[in-house]
C-alpha cells in the first residue's frame, strides 16, 4: 500500500508543482481579489452531495455517522472553501442516476475516473490513486495466483474497476466474473464458497481485511486509476473549482496525508465485540431506521386507503370510462415491479419534469401507488361481497344511493375487508425495505450500512430480522384488536 | 303532477301498458292495472309469471322498459321524478327480510327517518319502540336482527318498512322464506295492517290469506294480468282455463 501511494504521489509531482505555480502567480498578479472571487461563488452555499452507502473505508457509517475518506476529505474543503455539504448515501449507482437527474450537485464516491464517464460527468483533480487487488478466504491454500482461477468463479462490485480488471483478464485464465453490489456481500460470498475470489480496490480490501472480514489478499496490487469527485457535465462549475482549490490546499499542508493514515495505516483497532455488543451498538441506527420503516408504512398506507376507496368504487361504477381508468390503474400497479417504480419517481420523474422529488416522496409515491391498487380490490371484493339486497332494502326506503353505501353497505364490506387490509399493511411494511435501493433510510438499509462498516452480515441480518418479527407481531396483534373493537 | 294527481283523487297507483324485459327476456307484456286507496290486492300466478317484477317496477327497483306507472300521484316512469320521495311513500318488504346485520333492531327502523332528517334520534326511537310494539317486538329493540327467528326477521322490516309512514306498502312474497309456524304471525300484522286502511299489495302463495284479507285477487301468467276479480269470483268460479288449471295446482 506504501509502495502504491508513494507511486501515485510520485507521478502526479510534476502536475502537482504546476498547481502551487499558477496559484503562486495568481497570488502574486491579481492575488486576493481573485482568490476571494474564487471562494464568493460558493461562500455560503449548500450543496447536495451524493455518495454510495457501503465503501468502507471511503464512505461507511460509524455509530450512524457517515464517515471515511472522502467524507473527511469533502467536509475539510466545504469548510476551507466556505460551503456547506449535505450527503446523501445513495449507494453507488443511484448516486450516479441522481447526478445525471440532478437530483444531487456532486458525487464522491471513491469513483474512478474513466473515460466512458468523463463524456457525462466532470471531474476534479484525482485525489486517490487506487488499484486493485485479489483476495480470498482466510483458510483457502488453493488459490494463490491467476492460474488457479481456471474453471472458478470469482466475484467484483458493479461498475468498480475491480469488475473491469477482473473481466479483463477472466478469459485468459479462464474464470468466470459475477457482479454483486456491496463490498460486505461480496465478502460473504467469498467466505460461503459461492465464489472463490474477490477482485476489489486494494483500500477496501486492506480496510476489510483489518476490520476482520475473513479474508485474505493473496496477489500483487494492480495500479488503477484515480478516484475523482464528480459533477454533472458543464454544471456546478464553480463548485469544481472550488474543490479543486481546496485539495491542493490540503495536499499542501499536509491534512491530506493525515486523513489516508487515519483510515489506511492504521485500520480501526477496535476488537470485534460479541453478538450483544454488535445489537447494542447498532440499536440507535436500528430504531431510526424502524421508525423511518414504519412512517413511510402509515403515510403511504394512509393514502393507499383513499386511493383504493376511489378506484374501488369507480370499478363498480356503471360508468364505463371511469371504470376503465380504475381498471387502468390497478393493471399498472399490479403489473409492474414495485422497485420499478421506485426508481422510476427518484431517478426518471425528475428528469422527465425538472421537479425535484425527495426520497421520502418517492417512496410514499412508490409504496401508496402500490399498495392503491391492491386495497382497490380489496375494496371492490368487499363491497361485491355484500348482499344486494341490502342496498335494495335502503333504496327502498328512500335512501340515496351515496346514503346507502355510506350507512348500509360498506359498514358491512369494511368488515369483511379487514383482514385483507391488515393483511395488504404488512405486505406494505415489509415492502417498504426495497426503498433501501434508492437510498432511503429504513430499517433493512440502516443494517446494511452497519454490515457494510463491520462486515458482520449474517448477525447483523439477524438482528434486523428480529426487529421486522417483532414490529410486524405487534402491529398484527394491535390491528386484531382494532377488529374485534370496532367491528363487532 | 297536479294535473295527474286530479285525476287520480281515489286511486293510489295506476299503470299503464307496462314493459319489462331483461335483455331479449319479455318478463311483462303490457300489463294494465288501477289501485285505489285502502285497498288490499293480492297477486297470485306461477313462479316467472312476472309478479315480483311487477312490485318491484312500483317503487322502480326495476327500471321500466316502456308505459306509465303513476304511485302516489308520482309518474316515477318520468326521468325527472326524485325516485327517493316516491320510495318514502311507498313501503317494501322483501321475501329474506333484508335487515342491516350491523345495527340494532332499534336502529334498522330509525335509520330512514334520522338519515332522511324527518325526525332526531330521540323521535326516531321513540316511534321505533311504537311500531315494534305494534308488531309485538318491544322487547327486541336493542337485539341483533342475526338473534331473531324468521318470523319475527320479517316483523321488524314490516316496521321499518313503515317507519316513514307510508301509504302504499308493498309485500314480495313476505313470508315464502319462513318456516310455517311462523307464517301465522307474519299474517297476523299484515292483517292487522288491511284492516287499517292502509294500500297493500301483496305478491304470496297463501292462497288462504290472499281469499281472506284481499279486496281483490290478480291471477298473472307469462307476464300479463290472466284474469282479476274479488277472491270469492276468482277462487270460487275463475273464468279462464290457464286460472283453473292454476288453482287446480295450489289448492
Amino acid at each position: 500500500m506504501k509502495n502504491k501511494q508513494r507511486v501515485a504521489r510520485h507521478g502526479r509531482l510534476s502536475r502537482w508543482v504546476a498547481a502551487a505555480a499558477i496559484g503562486l502567480m495568481a497570488l502574486v498578479i491579481g492575488a486576493p481579489s481573485a482568490m476571494a472571487q474564487g471562494n464568493e461563488k460558493v461562500d455560503g452555499q449548500t450543496y447536495v452531495i451524493g455518495t454510495d452507502t457501503t465503501f468502507a473505508p471511503f464512505e461507511f457509517r460509524q455509530n450512524g455517522e457517515l464517515t471515511g475518506i472522502d467524507m473527511d476529505i469533502l467536509q475539510k474543503i466545504a469548510d476551507d472553501q466556505g460551503f456547506k455539504v449535505e450527503v446523501r448515501s445513495l449507494g453507488f449507482n443511484a448516486a450516479l442516476a441522481a447526478l445525471s437527474s440532478n437530483q444531487v450537485d456532486g458525487v464522491i464516491a471513491g469513483m474512478s475516473i474513466t473515460d466512458e464517464r468523463k463524456e457525462i460527468y466532470d471531474f476534479s483533480e484525482p485525489y486517490f490513486e487506487s488499484g486493485v487487488q485479489m483476495a480470498v478466504a482466510k483458510n483457502n491454500d488453493d488459490i494463490k495466483a491467476y492460474e488457479d482461477l481456471n474453471g472458478k468463479t470469482v466475484v467484483a462490485k458493479t461498475g468498480s474497476e475491480g469488475e473491469t480488471y477482473a473481466k479483463s483478464i477472466a478469459k485468459k485464465y479462464g474464470f468466470t466474473v459475477k457482479s454483486l453490489d456491496q463490498s460486505a456481500t461480496m465478502y460473504e460470498s467469498v467466505k460461503a464458497g459461492s465464489a472463490v475470489a474477490v477482485f476489489d480496490d486494494y483500500p477496501v480490501l486492506a480496510y476489510g481485511i483489518a476490520q476482520g472480514n475473513g479474508l485474505k489478499t493473496v496477489t500483487d496490487k494492480v495500479p488503477g486509476g484515480s478516484y475523482g469527485f464528480a459533477v454533472n457535465k458543464g454544471k456546478n462549475t464553480a463548485l469544481l473549482a472550488a474543490f479543486n482549490d481546496g485539495l491542493a490546499e490540503m495536499k499542501a499542508n499536509g491534512e491530506y496525508q493525515e486523513i489516508l493514515d487515519k483510515y489506511l495505516s492504521d485500520p480501526s483497532a477496535s476488537t470485534p465485540g460479541n453478538f450483544f455488543d454488535l445489537a447494542a451498538k447498532s440499536f440507535p441506527a436500528l430504531m431510526t431506521g424502524l421508525w423511518h420503516t414504519l412512517l413511510v408504512t402509515a403515510i403511504s398506507f394512509a393514502i393507499a386507503m383513499v386511493l383504493g376507496l376511489v378506484f374501488g368504487f369507480m370499478k363498480l361504477s356503471g360508468n364505463i370510462v371511469l371504470r376503465g381508468i380504475a381498471t387502468t390503474f390497478v393493471n399498472i400497479f399490479r403489473g409492474t415491479p414495485l422497485l420499478l417504480w421506485a426508481f422510476m419517481f427518484y431517478f426518471g420523474l425528475p428528469q422527465l419534469t425538472g421537479w425535484e422529488i425527495s426520497v421520502w416522496t418517492a417512496g410514499v409515491l412508490t409504496l401508496s401507488l402500490n399498495a392503491g391498487a391492491y386495497v382497490a380490490e380489496i375494496v371492490r371484493g368487499g363491497i361485491q361481497s355484500v348482499d344486494p339486497g341490502q342496498l335494495e332494502a335502503s333504496r327502498s326506503l328512500g335512501l340515496g344511493y351515496g346514503k346507502s353505501m355510506q350507512k348500509v353497505v360498506v359498514p358491512q364490506a369494511f368488515k369483511m375487508m379487514t383482514p385483507s387490509l391488515i393483511n395488504q399493511l404488512i405486505i406494505s411494511l415489509k415492502d417498504s425495505s426495497l426503498l433501501l435501493a434508492i437510498g432511503f433510510g429504513e430499517l433493512l438499509y440502516q443494517g446494511q450500512q452497519i454490515y457494510a462498516a463491520n462486515f458482520r452480515v449474517t448477525e447483523t441480518l439477524i438482528i434486523v430480522g428480529v426487529i421486522y418479527f417483532i414490529a410486524i407481531m405487534a402491529l398484527t396483534k394491535l390491528a386484531n384488536y382494532a377488529d374485534r373493537r370496532f367491528n363487532k | 303532477m297536479s294535473a295527474v294527481t286530479e285525476q287520480s283523487s281515489q286511486l293510489k297507483i295506476q299503470v299503464k301498458d307496462l314493459h319489462k324485459s331483461f335483455g331479449s327476456n319479455n318478463v311483462l307484456k303490457g300489463i294494465d292495472l288501477d289501485i285505489r286507496e285502502g285497498e288490499v290486492v293480492c297477486v297470485i300466478g306461477p313462479s316467472g309469471s312476472g309478479k315480483s317484477t311487477l312490485l318491484r317496477c312500483l317503487n322502480k327497483l326495476e327500471d321500466i322498459t316502456s308505459g306509465q306507472v303513476i304511485v302516489d300521484g308520482f309518474d316515477v316512469t318520468d326521468p325527472k321524478v326524485d325516485i327517493n320521495e316516491v320510495r318514502r311513500h311507498v313501503g317494501m318488504v322483501f321475501q329474506h327480510f333484508n335487515l342491516f346485520p350491523h345495527m340494532t333492531v332499534a336502529e334498522n327502523i330509525m335509520l330512514a327517518p334520522v338519515e332522511l332528517k324527518k325526525m332526531d334520534k330521540a323521535q326516531a326511537r321513540t316511534r321505533a319502540l311504537e311500531l315494534l310494539e305494534r308488531v309485538g317486538l318491544k322487547d327486541k329493540a336493542n337485539a341483533r336482527p342475526a338473534s331473531l327467528s324468521g318470523g319475527q326477521k320479517q316483523r321488524v322490516a314490516i316496521a321499518r318498512a313503515l317507519a316513514m309512514a307510508p301509504g302504499i306498502m308493498l309485500f314480495d312474497e313476505a313470508t315464502s322464506a319462513l318456516d310455517p309456524e311462523m307464517v301465522g304471525e307474519v299474517l297476523q300484522v299484515i292483517k292487522e295492517l288491511a284492516d287499517s286502511g292502509m294500500t297493500l299489495v301483496l305478491v304470496t302463495h297463501e292462497m288462504g290469506f290472499a281469499r281472506e284479507v284481499g279486496d281483490r285477487v290478480i291471477f298473472m301468467a307469462d307476464g300479463v294480468v290472466c284474469e282479476q276479480g274479488e277472491p270469492e269470483q276468482l277462487f270460487g268460479n275463475p273464468q279462464q282455463e290457464r286460472t283453473r288449471d292454476f288453482l287446480s295446482k295450489v289448492l
